[in-house]
């Protein structure tokens, strides 16, 4: 059964269809053909065809029985490196259908391990080493632990431009018969932000309103679906007000159950429409920066949110 | 661990067992309402074989002047005492072990007052006080013209079972013609906030250690005995404020002469508020490196905590100031959890106190009612609210191969495709209850 969602249905299934990562695609074909992989690592931002490249590469080795062969996890919901081991071990246990003699395990987002946890990774890398090929995804290959980057075969994917994502979209226009304006691509270029999954998800959405994408339509989907009352948090932190600021920025986080780095976006956004001086604006987008690496290096996002907002108060002010 | 490196309590579990407050024993030795400041302690002592009699009360104070390191309490207590203002009622709150019953003893004795005291299980009921109270409200003291009226620990009252025992207490400082004097450890216990508003509160602290050491060492003067200077340090330092802690360690030692023994004994639990009000009040010292030592909650939840009540504490620069050693906090818990890297526990805790206290100019004066931490409730009504949402997503990250937590993030653009479509609600299986949540969009 071919998916209704768009980003399954135009999902590429093979490698001469997968757009934007020609030199990876030729280099992991080959691979493919020989009917050999090492462990890969596929490392690049998101949307760029990391999952993607890893189920053809399944798909070639075991055609029909792929599903069979294949183990798909995601480091960031299993809960632990013990919940990852043992569904290796389990699936590992039995020996591959077909004439590969190996299996394949899709471990997605592996940079949300701990080190020690992708030290134990390593190991139960080694152990099935006989068995299992390991593709490993991840945002940063800096976050993953030298040990594992030297035992895979490195891949790098490159954000995508914006002629690869037109392409994408005019594919998908063509065959769910549906109109574009050449303002509305650029405006789903931008919306996608380089992300092809989040273009075609944001058409989608846009089309179950009209077949005919507009730039207008486009817009207020997008901006239907960011956070809309960031701007009213940094007005009363402005105005000095820290106590609303907060309480309103913790209503808007858990009822849009939106993340710290997607708030620190809007924010860093939004300070541009602030009726503030130049110079604060530079200040605050420094301070902007600095919270959103402290969201990524700390644990609770919302404390380095308050302190952000803290900072406004002082703008507000006239201090800094 | 070395002296200068001081994790939080959380990291060494090894919490002694919690000191019991041995303000009772004294009390114990007293008939309820019984007139006992025409005697001096030391003819009190008299009567009691020697030996038996513990330091503490031995070495009681006397006079204000013999009152250690509550020099600002006192004169307090004395502007109360001799301008009595509309307030009738004087609380005097704070640890224990820091002298607030022998400051009412002493304020006693100077005023030439003669003391009828109460406690909690006096409040039982009406008629039982007023079957106390009737005799020293009525009857002259023979030789001394004033009463004070001293409820000791009135935490002790308990709001559950003596229903009525805090109203008793308010009535009778309402109707009382004498001063009551009333001692207890938590102020902010929620069952006596009409106690706050009707009287005036003065907080005793808790007593530095050098002031302790000297108090240590007069005593051991007058019992001619020799002990290390060291472990006398070791005393005063580890009573953390309680210095009748400190007496009792010193004379336990006196006898044992185990240092390790008497110290491990004491590690005594304060309310988070009293540590709450010490890091956001007072001047930084070093010793705050310790605040929450005592304090038996994990330090997860001990931030909370701080985050909760700084708004309500600081504004403006200072306001700033504290949430970046908050940010600090955050920043070195997270390098703990990606890199299980435990020595950074003690940045974690240097923020946690010496920043967040260091982020104001002045120490402070006011007044503070410090909250619970509300953010873990919200969030947990919160995902009372979501789970269905949840549930929706993690169908549709199954499919599309992605993980949970981006379904989550991609939520407000795919519900729609999801809510316009219902091949596709077929094809991620929702659930009738799944499909009504999002026909609420």
């Amino acid at each position: 059964m071919i998916s209704e969602i768009w980003t399954e249905k135009y999902r590429p299934s093979q490698f001469s269809e997968l757009i934007g990562q020609d030199n990876i695609v030729k280099r992991v074909e080959s691979l493919t053909n020989s009917l050999n992989i090492p462990h890969l690592l596929f490392a690049g931002p998101a949307g760029t065809g990391k999952s993607t490249l890893a189920l053809i590469v399944v798909k070639e080795l075991f055609k029909n029985n792929w599903k069979d062969n294949y183990l798909e996890l995601n480091a960031s919901d299993e809960r632990g490196i013990n919940v990852v081991r043992e569904k290796v071990k389990n699936f590992a246990r039995t020996k591959s259908i077909g004439n590969v003699s190996f299996k394949v395990i899709f471990l997605d987002e592996a940079d949300a391990l701990t080190p020690e946890a992708q030290q134990a990774l390593r190991r139960t890398m080694e152990n099935y080493a006989a068995t299992c090929r390991f593709i490993l995804s991840c945002n940063y290959s800096s976050k993953i632990i030298d040990p594992i980057q030297s035992r895979c075969a490195i891949f790098r994917f490159k954000l995508l431009e914006k002629k690869d994502i037109e392409q994408v979209i005019q594919k998908i226009i063509q065959k769910e018969n549906l109109t574009i304006t050449p303002e509305a691509i650029e405006i789903l270029y931008e919306g996608s932000e380089g992300d092809c999954r989040r273009g075609i998800n944001l058409l989608q959405s846009t089309a179950t309103i009209s077949p005919a994408i507009t730039s207008e339509l486009l817009s207020t989907i997008i901006s239907s679906a960011k956070p809309k009352d960031i701007k009213v948090v940094l007005e009363y932190a402005l105005s000095g007000d820290f106590q609303k600021s907060r309480e309103k920025l913790l209503d808007v986080m858990l009822k849009e159950s939106i993340s710290g780095q997607d708030v620190i976006k809007a924010i860093q956004k939004e300070i541009w429409n602030l009726p503030v001086e130049p110079e604060i604006k530079v200040k605050l987008t420094e301070k902007t920066g600095e919270t959103e690496f402290r969201i990524v290096e700390g644990s609770d996002p919302f404390i380095q949110l308050q302190s952000l907002l803290a900072s406004f108060v002082l703008a507000g002010l006239g201090k800094d | 661990m070395t002296s200068d490196v001081r994790f939080p309590s959380s990291v060494h579990k090894e919490i002694a067992s919690q000191e019991q407050d041995g303000e009772g024993e004294f009390i114990g030795k007293r008939q309820i309402g019984e007139i006992h400041s025409d005697f001096t302690m030391d003819e009190l002592c008299e009567r009691k074989p020697p030996g038996v009699l513990h330091w503490t009360e031995k070495h009681r104070p006397q006079k204000f002047e013999d009152i250690k390191g509550q020099d600002e309490a006192v004169s307090k207590i004395k502007e109360f005492v001799n301008h009595p203002k509309n307030k009738k009622a004087l609380v005097l709150h704070g640890p224990p072990g820091i002298g607030k019953t022998t400051i009412t003893h002493i304020i006693a004795k100077e005023t030439n007052s003669e003391i009828f005291e109460l406690n909690a299980s006096d409040f039982r009921n009406k008629a039982k006080i007023q079957e106390i109270l009737k005799p020293a409200i009525e009857q002259k003291s023979l030789i001394r013209k004033n009463k004070i009226i001293l409820v000791d620990e009135a935490d002790g009252i308990s709001g559950y079972y003596d229903r009525g025992g805090i109203k008793e207490l308010l009535d009778l400082i309402t109707y009382s013609q004498y001063p009551v004097i009333i001692t207890a450890n938590d102020i902010w216990a929620k069952k006596l906030r009409n106690l706050r508003t009707k009287s005036e509160l003065i907080q005793i602290n808790e007593i530095n250690y050098k002031i302790i050491r000297e108090v240590l060492f007069a005593i051991l003067r007058k019992e001619n005995l020799f002990v290390e200077y060291d472990f006398v340090t070791k005393i005063a330092v580890n009573a953390k404020g309680d210095l009748r802690a400190a007496i009792n360690d010193l004379q336990t030692f006196s006898k044992t002469n185990d240092i390790s023994a008497t110290i491990d004994q004491r590690n005594k639990e304060q309310s988070i508020f009293n540590v709450l009000k010490k890091v956001f009040k007072t001047k930084p010292t070093n010793d705050l490196l310790g605040a929450y030592d005592s304090v038996n909650m994990p330090t997860d939840e001990i931030i909370l905590w701080v985050e909760e009540n700084i708004p309500a504490e600081y504004q403006g620069e200072e306001l700033a100031k504290a949430y970046e050693a908050l940010s600090k906090v955050d920043l070195f818990k997270g390098r703990i959890y990606k890199q299980q890297y435990w020595r950074f526990l003690v940045y974690e805790n240097i923020f946690l106190s010496y920043g967040i206290s260091a982020a104001k100019k002045d120490a402070k004066t006011n007044f503070t009612r410090y909250k619970k931490p509300t953010r873990i409730l919200k969030i947990w009504l919160n995902n009372q609210r979501t789970m269905k949402k949840k549930s929706i997503a993690q169908k549709y990250a199954q499919l599309v191969h992605i993980g949970g937590k981006r379904a989550i993030n991609e939520f407000p653009i795919i519900k729609q495709i999801i809510k316009s479509n219902p091949v596709i609600q077929k094809e991620l299986k929702l659930n009738e209850e799944e499909v009504e949540y999002l026909s609420k969009f």
